[in-house]
This record gives C-alpha cells, structure tokens and sequence, in this order.
C-alpha cells in the first residue's frame, strides 16, 4: 500500500467520520506528518486520523477551511469570509466559510493545534 | 420639520401643496371626508349650489382654504389622529432617508393619494396615541410614564418609556449600521493595513486568524476565554489592544492563576483597580509587559511588590506617575531577581541616580532597555557600564552622551554583549565604532541609527576584518550627512555609503535575518548592483528595506529577488526608479510608487525566475 489514497478520513471525538481530499488535509502540517508514510504512524498505513480532543461540529468547520483555503492557495487578494457575500465574486465563486461565532473558541483551539 | 430633509422633498406625482399639508398636519382624506359630510348636511338644508363645484376640482387644491378654517375649530377632536399621521410621515421619510441617500423604491408615496386612503382609514380604527402630558404604559417594561413629543414607538405600536425608548434607538441604529453595505474601498484599505501588520501574507487567511477576528469583533459578548494556550492569549490580547477594547471589563478574561506572563500591548484605558486585579490574580508571574500604562501609580507598585515574588522580567512603558522614591524602592526589593529591565517614554521621574541604584541592586540584570527617559544623561550611561551581566542593551538618551563615556561602555561590556543599540547618538564618532570593533566578539543584533558624524570609512572599517560572527539583524537607517545647503554631501561620505554597504553585505551575508538600510542615501547605485548581483545569495534574509535609497532602480530589486530566497518582506518607499515590478511569490514589496492598484504589490504565484523574465520582457518593451 505504497501509492497514496486520494482521499483520507478524518473521525473526531464524538466519532463523526469525515472524508476529504489527502491534499487539502494535508494544508495542516500535523496532519500531514501524521499521514506521512515515512514517518511509520499508524495513521499513515489506515488513512486515518482520529482526533480525541475536537468534536463532530468543529472538525466539520475545519474540513471545510481545508477546502476554503486551498481553493484560494494563489488568489491575490483574497475576501475575508464574511465579506464574501458583499463583493462581486460571482466569477470566482470562492467558497466561504462562516461559521457561528459560539463555535469560536472551541475552533481557536483546534486551528491552533493543527497549526492552520 | 424634521420630516422635511431628505426624503420627503418634491418627488413624483406628489405637489408642492400635499407636502405642504402633509407638513402641518393637515390629511387631504380627512378633508375630504368632513366635506362629504357637510355636503351631505348642506344636501339636507337644500343648499347645493357653491358646494357641488368644489368636488369637480382636484380634491386637495380645492379644499385647502377652506380646510384650513374647518382647521381651527375642530382642533381638538382632529389633533389626536393628525399627530399620529404627522407621527407617520416622519416615520416614512426618516426610513426612506436611510440607506446612505439611495433612492430606494417608494412604495408607498408615487401614489400617495390612494395609499393614504387606506392608511388613514386604518389607523383612524386603531388606538389612537396619547397627547404629551398623558400617562401610559411602556410597551416593554409596562411602567407608566408620561408621554412626551420625543417618546419612541416601540416594535408594536405602542410606546416607550424613556429608557427603553433609547435601547430601541440603540439597537436600531446597530441593526442600520450592520445592515449598511460597507464600500469598497474601505475593505480594501482594512486588507492592506492587515498584511502590512505581516497578518496575512496573501493568499487565504489562516483559521486561527478568523477565529482571533471574529473573537476580537464580539468582545463583548465573551465570558470567559477557557483553556486558551499562552501564545493564543497573547495574540488575542494583541488584537484586543489593537481595536482599543481592552479595558476594565475585557481584562479579567486574560488573567488566570496559572499564567507565567502578563502581556497588556496597551494598558492605557485600564484604572488602579484593573492592576490591583492583575497582581491579585496572577502572583505567580515571572514577566510583566504593560505598554501604555499611563495610569500605573505608586500604590500599584506597591501592591505589586507585595504579591508578585516571583517577577523576573519587567517591562513598562510610559508609567508616568510612579515617582522617584517608588523607582528606587522597586529596584531595592525586587531587583535581586531582575534579568530584564525596560523602559520607555518616562518624563516625569527616573533620573540618573536611579540608574545607579538600578546597577547597585539589580546584579543579574541581563536585559536593559531605556530609551525615551527625558532625565537620564551621561551619568546614566557610567552607570551602565559597571553592570556585569549586560547581554543585551538598548539605549536611546536624548541629552548628550560624550564619545568617551560611550567608549567606555563598550569597552567595558562589548565583550558579552550579542545584542547592541544605540539609537539617536548623532555625536557618536569614529572612534565608538573602532571600540565595538575592537571588543564586541558576540554580537548577534547591531544598531546604530540616526548618526550624522560616522563616515562611511568608520563603516567599513568596523566590517572588515571584524572577529566577531556574521550579525542577524543589522539597522543602520538614516546614518547620512544631513545639511540642507548641500544635497549632495560632503566629499567624504558621512553615514553608510557604498564601502561600508558592500563592507556590510561581505561580512553578515551569510547569516543576517534583517537589514534595514533605509535613508541611506548615499550608497551608489554600483554598490547595490554588486552586493544584489543575482549570483551571490543570502540564505537567511526575510527583510529589507531599502527606503529613500534614491539610487536604487528595478534592477536591484530583480537582483534582490534574486539573491535573497527567503525574503518576505521588501520596503522601498521613495525609490523613484523602481518601477513595473513583477513580484515573485510569497514576497510582499510595500512603497514603491504608481503601484497600479495598492501601495504594496504580491506575489501572485509566479516563481522568481518568471517574475524577472517578465520584468526583463518589460524593460525591453519600454526601451524599444
């Protein structure tokens, strides 16, 4: 199980499994030296990465950040989330992330652990 | 008459005399409605003549004389509907005035006639409002108060008291204001004040920073900010201070028992109280950085050397009403423990025999910054210079220092010293750099800023053939010959010209972070050709700035692109000749001139070769 998946699951506390592209996982470097296979985790061999200390709604914000940012890896001027609404982006058609300002916290943390 | 402005001038099929009307209170259906029933009374008493011309003619015109003295007698019965129709219009033409003065589509008013119809008729069956001097219950708290011509209508028609009345102003116009589109333009500034901050470097924002915005822009509704780590707190608190929220009611969230450092980046709305809290909460804590803590007293320090035991590194800037006796009370009970001492902006107190006291009782102390104390002087700078320990030192004394005290001081400390700034010495000669020269072996951080009397000779003299390690981070700025009668300078170069520059480059390339060139403005051309070549690289160079070099041109910043792979960050202000950039990827290049949409251009992921190309392409273009 040499090559690598496309796709990786990521499974939080409450055991809510998400799948995503590995690429856009790996914007996280945590994940991505977890999911390393040289690194010998156990994570790398099964694809998958548990994660005890963030819950089901937050990893979803998270997973959804993953796809935000890299769809907007070489933009220039990139809109903040919440304006993207207002600008005329239609041509862009960026997807934004905005998630409720209760998640906040919780979310700090994650984003902070995972170094995003 | 409020009414008047903004929405409800002459617009549409309404005339001049309806808004008149409108204006004092006088309804067109209610006219029409008293006639109907004097025609039909004058019907009755068999007089038709002079009465059945008048409803041919266009109601309003018609019946305005005339209204105006059925007006007067029966004001009474008439004055509760009209204030409450008054009360309307006022209403409409405020809503229609919202929106930043664009037209919305009125609804209501092309066909004012008929809307009033049944407006009229609808209100006419409700409750009408009480007039001033009555009493009612407040539609929210249901506490009786007097009416008044300024009580505000709540949500449900019916009124307010006065408190409530302003809470509803309050949240309405907070709902106005969130509901305004912001403009373009304004958005765009915030974005480019942010990635000058170094916040985001194009590209998407990181999660961290969101979550940290959207933290910073619900201040208010925080309770508690949990189990954050240290260095999240720190940059929360940094935005807190940023957007000029961290006060009384803000702080407690940054203060837990466990925390090793207590961070405030502006302390300046914070009261004695809000310090009595942070040493009560955090006793523990080994670090303590208060900028701005112009409330800062006697009293605080006092509570301060009572609780905390523990503090090893002090910073406090503009802690102006701390006297002299508290100073040297502060250094004789907690200096023991000191490794890091800094001060800025003190006017007041803290003279020079503080610093003595400082050096007395303060042993260990590694860590010295001072600069901006109005009353320190030479004396000071003696002082200093028994210290021991001094690792890293930063002095910016406004009055003057003599060379020989400053070689001295480095004669004495230059030997252990990895970080050096002197800042604004502009009699430092020659002979203070030949002292650095000659004792400073570990130097890692050089500064030597704002001198006009150091040639450029002393300069290179001090790079060449110099024992200590190549420097991280070198600040030279505005070293240069300042004379307004003679632009060009003087034949020998004052300040860092081109020999020192290339002397510079030669010795720390390989190893500096940071240069900072700026202002000097007599290093040539060749000389920035040279050092930028393309060929040589520095590995480690994040940042340069290169502000009023008015010699460098495009070529020298392909060249810099070049030659510094790590680079994140290119100031150029005032450098005329620097013109159709293309940036390379991940650089930022803030200040160059007739930028075509910001003051700072990105990278837009292209990588430096093809960025160079393009520029070369450009350049070829334009000659030809």
């Amino acid at each position: 199980m040499n090559d690598l998946t496309e796709y990786v699951t990521l499974i939080s506390s409450d055991d809510f499994s998400y799948v995503v592209l590995r690429s856009t996982a790996c914007i996280s470097p945590i994940i991505r030296r977890m999911l390393d296979p040289s690194n010998g985790f156990m994570e790398a061999s099964t694809n998958t990465v548990h994660f005890d200390n963030i819950n089901g709604i937050v990893l979803e914000k998270v997973c959804e950040y993953f796809y935000y940012n890299e769809k907007n890896k070489d933009a220039k001027d990139v809109a903040d989330p919440e304006y993207a609404s207002t600008l005329l982006i239609m041509v862009r058609k960026l997807i934004s992330v905005s998630f409720p300002t209760e998640l906040c916290l919780e979310l700090l943390m994650a984003a902070d652990y995972l170094d995003v | 008459m409020s009414g008047r402005r903004g929405g409800n001038t002459i617009r549409g099929p309404r005339s001049a005399l309806t808004d008149f009307l409108a204006a004092n209170n006088i309804s067109a259906q209610q006219i029409r409605d008293d006639y109907q029933r004097r025609r039909q009374e004058g019907e009755e008493d068999a007089g038709e003549g002079a009465s059945a011309q008048a409803p041919q003619q266009d109601d309003d015109e018609a019946l305005a004389v005339a209204a105006q003295a059925e007006e007067d007698e029966k004001q009474t019965k008439k004055r509760k509907r009209n204030e409450k129709d008054a009360i309307d219009k006022i209403k409409k033409a405020k809503a229609s005035k919202g929106g930043k003065g664009k037209k919305k589509a009125k609804r209501g008013d092309p066909d004012l006639d008929d809307d009033d119809g049944e407006e009229y008729e609808d209100e006419f069956n409700k409750k009408a409002r009480p007039a001033p001097g009555q009493f009612e219950h407040c539609e929210v708290c249901s506490k009786r108060f007097t009416v008044t011509p300024y009580s505000k209508e709540g949500s449900d028609g019916g009124l307010l008291c006065t408190p409530c009345g302003k809470e509803f102003t309050k949240d309405l116009k907070k709902e106005q204001k969130a509901a305004q589109k912001q403009p373009v333009s304004r958005k765009r500034r915030k974005m480019e004040s942010e990635k000058l901050d170094g916040v985001a470097a194009g590209g998407a924002k990181s999660l961290v920073q969101l979550c940290i915005n959207r933290i910073a822009q619900h201040h208010d509704d925080v309770e508690e900010l949990g189990d954050l780590p240290e260095n999240l707190l720190d940059r929360l608190s940094a935005i807190f201070s940023k957007k000029r929220v961290m006060k009384s009611k803000t702080l407690p969230l940054f203060l837990r028992p466990d925390l090793d450092a207590v961070i405030v980046h502006d302390a300046a709305y914070l009261e004695e109280e809000d310090y009595q809290q942070i040493f009560a909460v955090c006793p523990n804590m080994r670090k303590l950085a208060l900028s701005n803590t112009c409330q800062f007293k006697d009293a605080s320090v006092d509570y301060m050397l009572e609780r905390c035991h523990n503090l090893q590194h002090i910073q406090l800037y503009a802690a102006n009403l701390v006297t002299e006796e508290m100073w040297h009370r502060l250094f004789q009970e907690a200096g023991s423990k000191l490794h890091t001492i800094k001060l800025k902006w003190l006017d007041a107190a803290f003279e020079d025999d503080v610093v003595a006291e400082m050096a007395e009782c303060c042993p260990d102390l590694e860590r010295l910054k001072l600069k901006l104390c109005r009353r320190l002087g030479e004396p000071a700078v003696e002082h200093i210079a028994t210290m021991k320990n001094l690792k890293h030192l930063s002095l910016q004394i406004g009055n003057s220092v003599s060379n020989d005290t400053l070689i001295d001081l480095v004669t004495k400390r230059g030997s252990k010293l990895s970080t050096l700034s002197l800042d604004k010495f502009i009699d430092a000669d020659n002979e203070v750099l030949q002292a650095i020269h000659d004792n400073c072996k570990r130097l890692s951080k050089l500064r030597f800023s704002e001198n006009d009397t150091v040639s450029d000779a002393g300069f290179a003299a001090l790079f060449t053939n110099w024992s200590n390690p190549p420097l991280t981070f070198v600040d030279v700025n505005s070293t240069r010959d300042v004379d307004n009668n003679n632009p060009t300078g003087p034949e020998e170069v004052i300040g860092v010209g081109s020999s020192g520059f290339k002397a510079l480059m030669a010795h720390s390339g390989p190893a500096l972070k940071h240069l900072d060139v700026a202002s000097c403005r007599f290093i040539e051309l060749s000389a920035f050709i040279d050092v930028f070549n393309g060929a040589q690289t520095y590995p480690a160079l994040e940042y340069i700035n290169i502000s009023f070099c008015n010699k460098v041109d495009t070529s020298v910043t392909a060249g810099i692109f070049k030659s510094c792979p790590s680079l994140k960050q290119l100031v150029a202000f005032g450098c005329f000749d620097v013109q159709d950039v293309v940036v390379p990827r991940s650089i930022a290049l803030i200040g160059v001139p007739r930028a075509q949409d910001a003051i700072e251009q990105f990278g837009v992921g292209i990588g430096v070769e093809e960025a160079i190309g393009r520029m070369v392409e450009k350049a070829n273009i334009t000659a030809h």
